[in-house]
């Protein structure tokens, strides 16, 4: 690569990366200062830090709200990409006109906006008595079209002489799914963790519907809750939107690596 | 058993293997997403305030035709769908391809810091948002100290840079996001395949074009998939940049479809008739997208 | 193959239990006030609902430093004779109160639902006439509600029926920066008593002396425009209900009012709800004028203590019943359909919101503004307020709030108020008033024959 070229794709980088993250700044140099400094715009950080700390812990139950979130968010994570990635496989492996018709259906299950189906899930959840639980708060996501498409999409690249020669050897389906399949996808799964764990974790509309008790509570439901008053504490806000933020960004940083450079010898 | 059977066989268990492997997943789509949809599909067929409800035919479906707003947000929706979606993705393509690059330095922390807006909670990018763009926002500072504008330009109240406004948010919050479908699809490309383009004497440019599109396919399709349908359910941006404005400039059809059901007085039968009519919208571009992009070669 | 069958259903059975013992949680997740979810299928009423013992009230409401510490204080005030007695504060935003309010009563599944939610009034009349199971007549509580301001019981009245016991105070002010005003030569004086006209004069004389507007309004949400016109005891809506935009001359003035205050650049419009109040704090503006609670965010610019005075609204020039009296925003208690121990919840709010002046004492620390006229007169509302240069603005504002024109919220409230704001902001940006107000009764006569 000449020197130029590695230049302008240093450059071209970075500003992508200062456009990504100055709005991050803006929430950490935010979260250390005054209410009122926020709104007249103050963009240095501050020393107001603790301050806002000692309010936001006042006034929220900040450790029963993440414990919850990463409750939810990793159960939800690992049934759901155990289901779909199983179903993702079958579809491809197995696939005939009968299966990708089946997946083209299963696709219509998100085309609907989730407004229009809130109501019916809430009366069924209501009737069995999974309000404020974490089965009611997971079971709707567990099983996504997105997911099981991408790994249909990921399973196509998965070679079928693998599988043959595997039976050959005597290795059951499922063996070979575990086996052969989940370390080989190794990127494909730390990309799916990513997201499912960030969808669960920022999940709104849903809890809000059926959490009605407060030792329910998620992050973003906390999060939610500053922002409704008559006057907004803004330092606070964003601190609560800081620490909200964080876990995902700490999932993404260590899983990069696998998703991007994960693959090992085994296609090979 | 003579040899054809046995054959038979083997492909019989293939086939019921593959059906075990997805029944659950299957179940637990049908259970939850198709049971709620089959009775918000009759409900699009009822009218009624609130809980009370009562049979109108195809009324729902025929009102939204002449609802104005609804036709606005329509409008509004295939204007961002038409114009962020192919940014979006030729950006993510690119920068995937970029950061695929094992000479680069400091990719981990390029990653993630193209990741993070996605990861960002809507309130605090919302606020963000409007007041980079508020009308002493850092925007209007920069273009005025610039010269360009000789005052400040209220970006939200103007029609068309309320949209532009949208878009970008849009871009910032999900080019990242597309980009880790990319990087993570990346993987099954032969890292020596590159090596030898490189040997051979083709630029980046071709390299791109020739190989990795090609071999991205199908993880392409699964993210124009994903946009289509996540542009045609556009929701968040438009309640929390804009809300909607200036006078529906900028209002998408979920938005639209919440104030039906719990902002105004809840008409949950045209609240469900848009949604259907959101989901014929999405099911026709899939398909064609699936036409399109969806060979095993 | 069977040893696959096998394997499988192991997967699944693995699944399924992770789903299980996520599950076994839930008893445990559910209020301290009510019963934990029952695992018999015959009571449906899991999760945190109504508190089902006879001596729990659970109540939603949602902002800590304003309602909840005023229900906070209630409890304390009630429990002095009521030792027993716990109210459980469920922190609850109000568009959540709302989704879970609209998916309960919709579902016909009301377990959910609190024993006592406050309710913002512009949302009264909708979820009440949507909803009218999901509440409860408040005819037998033995509140007396002749001692509330007119105006404002009027949001939570439905058939001649009380579904609301007012809470807090939505009168409006005019607050103004006595040291901006001062460099136009200027005093709060200038601002009281006076009509639109007077208020343009005024606010040219501060643009030009301070380069200053006067104040600052978000684009797109009519806030000004409903204030101006209940000022007049003008609404959306007839008696009768039906929509009241295009043959309503009070109207026409407020849209005419508004262009000219807009246009001579003594109102600026800003984007957002962030910078309306950071024009305010920044003093990048000279003054507001909205309901009484936005005091509250006005004293978090500490600096400018004393520098703040307050008076009453303009009035609308040329309209009859024209005053200087309005309401924005404010806030009922209600009590829902589940409350399974409706005469503790009576008894709760008779001897607190409608029957102690104690309680409203206690909570004018944290701006809560009394309907009530007993509390009115209590010593507490004539205390000065520092910041607002030693006026004692709460008796003030209790006053105003006693004048303010009653007007018609009507069902369709948000779908008219959405549909005037967008033909506003079609008025400014240079269309003719007549067309576009045609265009919003469309839109709301649309929006009500279905």
């Amino acid at each position: 690569m000449t020197k130029g070229r590695k230049f302008a794709m240093y450059l071209f980088l970075c500003i992508m990366s200062f456009i990504s993250v100055f709005p991050l700044y803006w929430m950490v140099s935010a979260a250390t200062n005054k209410s009122v400094d926020v709104t007249r715009g103050r963009l240095i950080p501050g020393t107001y830090l603790i301050e806002n700390f000692k309010n936001l812990i006042a006034s929220q139950n900040i450790g029963r709200a993440l414990g919850n979130s990463f409750k939810y968010a990793i159960i939800l994570t690992i049934i759901s990409l155990i289901i779909c990635s199983l179903a993702g496989y079958g579809f491809e492996i197995f696939h005939d006109k009968a299966k990708d018709a089946v997946m083209s259906v299963i696709l219509l299950a998100m085309m609907v906006p989730f407004v229009a189906t809130l109501i019916p899930l809430f009366q069924m959840f209501s009737k069995v008595g999974w309000l404020n639980s974490t089965i009611g708060f997971i079971l709707p996501t567990i099983s996504t079209p997105f997911l099981i498409m991408m790994f249909r999409q990921s399973a196509r690249s998965f070679p079928h002489d693998i599988i043959e020669a595997a039976r050959i050897d005597g290795l059951s389906e499922i063996r070979i799914f575990f086996q052969m399949f989940i370390p080989t996808m190794k990127s494909t799964y730390a990309a799916a963790m990513t997201i499912t764990f960030m969808n669960a974790w920022n999940n709104y509309l849903w809890p809000k519907v059926i959490m009605t008790d407060e030792k329910s509570m998620t992050m973003p439901m906390v999060v939610a809750n500053l922002t409704q008053g008559y006057v907004t504490d803004y330092g606070m806000l964003m601190l609560a939107v800081l620490i909200c933020t964080l876990p995902t960004a700490i999932v993404f940083f260590c899983l990069q690596k696998s998703f991007a450079e994960g693959i090992t010898g085994a296609v090979k | 058993m003579s040899k054809p059977s046995k054959k038979m066989s083997l492909d019989k268990k293939h086939n019921l293997t593959g059906w075990a492997f997805l029944t659950p997943a299957a179940l637990l789509i049908l259970v939850m997403s198709f049971v709620p949809m089959v009775k918000a599909l009759i409900l699009s067929f009822q009218t009624g305030v609130g809980a009370a409800m009562k049979p109108c035919g195809i009324a729902n479906y025929s009102r939204m035709f002449k609802d104005t707003v609804f036709m606005q947000s329509v409008k509004n929706t295939f204007f961002y769908l038409i114009i962020q979606v192919p940014i979006m993705l030729v950006l993510a393509l690119i920068l995937a391809s970029i950061l695929n690059n094992r000479n680069l330095r400091f990719k981990g922390l390029f990653r993630t810091m193209i990741f993070l807006p996605c990861a960002t909670s809507l309130v605090a990018y919302a606020t963000i948002f409007r007041s980079l763009f508020a009308n002493n926002g850092i925007i209007n500072l920069a273009l005025t100290k610039l010269g360009i504008l000789d005052a400040p330009y209220s970006f939200l109240t103007h029609p068309t840079s309320a949209k532009i406004v949208i878009i970008i948010g849009l871009l910032w919050r999900w080019t990242g996001y597309n980009m880790v479908f990319y990087l993570s699809g990346l993987q099954n490309i032969e890292y020596s395949v590159y090596e030898a383009a490189k040997i051979d004497g083709a630029s980046p440019i071709q390299t791109f074009f020739k190989i990795t599109v090609p071999l991205l396919k199908p993880t392409i399709l699964l993210t124009a998939i994903m946009s289509t349908n996540g542009t045609l359910q556009l929701f968040d941006e438009s309640v929390n940049l804009t809300d909607g404005g200036p006078a529906n400039a900028s209002i998408t059809m979920s938005h639209y479809i919440y104030n039906m059901s719990f902002k105004y007085v809840p008409n949950f039968g045209y609240a469900a008739a848009m949604s259907f009519f959101i989901l014929i919208l999405v099911a026709i571009l899939a398909f064609i997208q699936m036409k399109v992009g969806d060979k095993r070669d | 193959m069977k040893k696959k069958i096998v394997s499988l259903m192991l997967v699944s059975a693995m699944a399924v239990s992770m789903v299980a013992c996520g599950s076994s949680d839930s008893g445990s997740g559910s209020s301290s006030g009510s019963t934990a979810s029952s695992g018999d299928s015959a009571s449906t009423e899991s999760g945190s609902g109504a508190s089902e013992g006879g001596d729990t009230l659970t109540v939603w409401c949602w902002d800590p430093a304003f309602n909840i510490f005023s229900m906070e204080e209630a409890a304390k005030v009630y429990q002095k004779d009521h030792p027993d007695v716990t109210v459980n504060v469920v922190e609850t935003p109000w568009e959540d109160v709302q989704t879970k309010l609209t998916t309960a009563a919709t579902s016909g599944d009301l377990s959910t639902l609190p024993d006592i939610l406050l309710m913002q009034d512009n949302a009264f009349q909708k979820n009440v006439i949507s909803y009218p199971d999901a509440f409860t007549d408040l005819a037998d509580s033995g509140i007396d509600f002749s001692q509330f301001a007119e105006g404002k019981t009027a949001y939570s009245v439905v058939d001649g029926k009380n579904y609301g016991v007012p809470f807090d105070n939505g009168a409006v002010i005019g607050c103004y920066r006595t040291d901006i005003l001062e460099q136009a030569g200027l005093t709060i004086d200038d601002f009281t008593d006076i009509t639109w006209d007077q208020y343009i004069e005024n606010g040219k004389k501060v643009l030009e002396a301070t380069g200053k507007p006067l104040i600052s309004m978000q684009a797109g949400e009519c806030d000004l425009i409903m204030m101006m016109l209940q000022s007049a005891g003008s609404s959306l809506f007839n008696e009768d209900g039906t929509a009241n935009i295009v043959n309503n001359d009070a109207l026409k003035v407020v849209a005419e009012t508004y262009k000219e205050l807009k246009d001579a650049g003594v109102l600026i419009e800003v984007n957002s709800w962030d910078e309306y109040v950071g024009s305010i704090t920044n003093g990048d503006v000279a003054g507001t004028i909205n309901g009484c609670w936005i005091m509250a965010s006005i004293q978090t610019a500490e600096d400018q203590s004393g520098n703040w005075g307050i008076t009453n609204m303009p009035s609308l020039v040329g309209v009859d019943d024209a005053t200087n009296y309005s309401n924005n925003g404010g806030s009922s208690w209600a009590v829902t359909a589940n409350c399974q121990n409706k005469e503790l919840a009576f008894d709760f709010l008779a001897s607190t919101f409608a029957g102690s002046t104690e309680l409203y004492d206690n909570i004018l620390s944290c701006g809560a503004i009394a309907t009530w006229a007993p509390a009115g007169d209590s010593t507490a509302y004539a205390e000065p307020n520092e910041f607002f240069g030693g006026d004692a603005v709460s008796a003030k504002i209790v006053d105003y709030a006693t004048k303010v024109p009653s007007n018609i919220t009507g069902v369709y409230y948000y779908e008219a108020r959405d549909a005037v704001a967008t033909a506003i902001t079609n008025v400014i940006a240079g269309s003719d008033i007549e067309t576009e107000l045609q265009t919003a009764e469309d839109t709301v006569n649309f929006n009500m024959g279905q």
